[in-house]
């Protein structure tokens, strides 16, 4: 098996002629960490739901471990671990409780299935908050035990939905080592949903845009940021006076892009490398510098150029959106 | 054990358990027919031999016992319902949806739930009724008939349930049903017996089949072992859980396709 999800023209349509999902294609390979990246009503959550068997596509076909999603639902559903939105567990269960009952659930002989909870608990750092109930337990509890009960059987394939919205920096980069440790050790095939630029280019071996039910970019994080053009190299001359000096230098070494007032910014044809040129050219002109600032294109520069708006919810609520403008780095001063 | 009953029992003892473990889930069930309960005996207490065409009995409470131990059961089939509906809300429900488990094992583990449950609720009535001074006519075999009926009526009423929480997927708009399955007990002979009724009153506690229900289970405790009567009960309990429980399988599957 190399492709871990096939989708072909997979279509959902809801009554009244809504488009949740429009013909989208999809390949995962096995053993990848495929990052869905989309903004709240994207089509994201219907896709993963037509993919994990809860709900019926209205054309197109879709495969997951090699079993058709409609037609081989029961095949589907032994091969996956499945962590939807919103953690679903009842809050009236302990931890222990609800990985053991999980286990029933996958007919996991009764002993095997102990075991396996145990062990579980171990790995996800529940083990002292065990014998709680879930209600008590924070939203980084509850993801990382939503996240146990997926694994539970050794699934094949995971499906993530939107793991770490709502969860505190710190919970959601524990969540995120945990998710690439399962992929490394265990190869599970990792199919991701996410609002957050940030978590598919830090997860995802491959990400795919959606956008209104379509998908509109597709490839590595780094094929999709070369895709959106060359980064982007703004000076600051120490002396105001000789921006124009400044700008004069740097117009060989590409096109002119917007840069801030005192600054000169331009797009580095020759790639990031291109940096050590121009500050021999900058040197030979006898212009100093302020400030060297290096601006990588991000996946969230892609999005707005393949969708033509910025990621609606990632501005607020991502810890990601605040260091994009950092991830430009800063080449000395 | 085979994987589905394995799994009906699992599904069906975490419902039990999550039912105790939220005191608003079974306090209801067990305190407002205990209130009424009390509260008709102390008002009518043995005065009841005066009213004309009331039927013979040794006191009141003996008389209201059943009709607690019916109401008790809708009360937490209605809340069986809730509890169900909160699971599509929460999406627990999802959980099962998508995992490998037994899919009538979902239906079925909630429908043992409210069995077990309610035989619990009738036990309890029958001995805080048999601690205040009713006798039980039918002696252990009329407390066991009625037990057995109350706990066979948690499937057909359960079922209600589950079938508004797969049509609505909201426990508020299971809840808020409530009001018709006490009227439904009102317009019945659940607390006072037809023979006191008169008009349209009587009419409508004649045809409804609550009435039949509840008398079939009465005369255990009021009169003795009677099994025409308790077959009557048994007959009602089929026909309206074959309609209910054959409504909620029908909706189940249309959910699980994803269709609703």
């Amino acid at each position: 098996m190399t492709d871990a999800i096939v989708v072909e023209g997979l279509v959902r349509e809801f009554k009244g002629g809504i488009l949740a999902v429009d013909g989208i294609d999809l390949h995962v390979r096995a053993g990848e960490v495929y990052g869905f990246l989309g903004p709240n009503g994207a089509g994201k959550s219907t896709t993963v739901r037509m993919l994990t068997t809860l709900l019926r596509p209205t054309g197109g076909r879709a495969t997951v471990a090699g079993f058709d999603v409609v037609h081989d639902a029961a095949s589907v559903r032994r091969a996956i671990g499945v962590a939807l939105q919103d953690a679903a567990i009842d809050p009236f269960m302990t931890g222990r409780e609800l990985l053991r009952l999980q286990a029933v659930l996958h007919a996991i002989p009764r002993q095997e299935g102990h075991a396996r909870a145990e062990e579980l608990l171990e790995r996800v750092g529940l083990t002292d908050a065990a014998d709680r109930r879930v209600g008590t337990y924070s939203g980084g509890m509850r993801r990382r035990l939503d996240l146990a009960l997926a694994l539970v059987h050794e699934p094949v394939v995971l499906f993530l939905d939107e793991p770490t919205t709502g969860l505190d920096p710190t919970s959601r980069v524990a969540l995120w080592e945990e998710v690439r440790r399962l992929n490394r050790e265990s190869g599970t095939t990792v199919f991701l949903t996410t609002q957050y630029l940030e978590e598919a280019d830090q997860l995802a071996g491959r990400v795919g845009i959606i956008d209104g039910g379509k998908i509109v970019a597709e490839g590595t994080p780094t094929e999709l940021k070369t895709s959106v053009g060359d980064p982007t190299l703004m000076i600051t001359p120490a002396d105001p006076s000789r921006v124009g000096d400044t700008a004069e230098v740097l117009a060989q070494f590409g096109p002119a892009a917007d840069g801030k007032p005192g600054a000169v910014a331009v797009r580095l044809a020759a790639g990031a490398e291109g940096i050590v040129q121009v500050v021999r050219a900058l040197d030979e002109a006898d212009i100093a510098t302020a400030a060297i600032d290096l601006h990588q294109p991000t996946l969230d520069d892609v999005f707005v150029i393949k969708t033509g708006h910025r990621l609606e919810g990632d501005a607020s609520a991502a810890p990601g959106s605040g260091r994009r403008r950092g991830r430009g780095s800063k080449v000395g001063r | 054990m085979n994987p589905a009953i394995r799994q009906t029992v699992a599904l069906a003892r975490r419902s039990i358990n999550s039912t105790f473990r939220f005191p608003q889930a079974w306090f209801p069930s067990l305190f407002f027919p205990l209130v009424l309960m009390a509260i008709f005996t102390a008002s009518f207490g043995r005065s009841v031999s005066f009213i004309p065409g009331f039927p013979h009995v040794d006191g009141f409470l003996s008389f209201a016992v059943t009709g607690a131990i019916v109401q008790g059961v809708l009360i937490s089939a209605v809340g069986a319902g809730a509890f169900f509906a909160g699971d599509i809300e929460g999406g627990f429900f999802d959980r099962l949806a998508s995992s490998p488990a037994s899919r009538s094992a979902i239906l079925v583990s909630r429908l043992c739930a409210s069995v077990v449950l309610a035989a619990g609720q009738a036990t309890f009535f029958l001995l805080i009724a048999v601690i205040f001074g009713a006798t039980v006519q039918g002696g252990v075999v009329g407390a066991l008939i009625v037990i057995v009926l109350a706990a066979l009526l948690a499937i057909p009423i359960g079922g209600l349930g589950v079938l508004l929480a797969l049509r609505t997927g909201s426990a508020e708009a299971v809840q808020g049903m409530f009001p018709l399955f006490f009227a439904l007990m009102f317009f019945s002979s659940t607390f006072f017996p037809r023979e006191t009724m008169t008009g349209w009153f009587k009419i409508v506690a004649d045809i409804n089949p609550i009435s039949h229900l509840v008398e079939g289970m009465r005369v255990q405790v009021i009169h003795g072992v009677d099994w025409q009567a308790a077959g009557t009960s048994l007959a009602i309990i089929l026909v309206l859980g074959v309609l209910t429980v054959g409504g909620s399988a029908i909706n189940l599957r249309r959910r699980l396709e994803g269709d609703s």
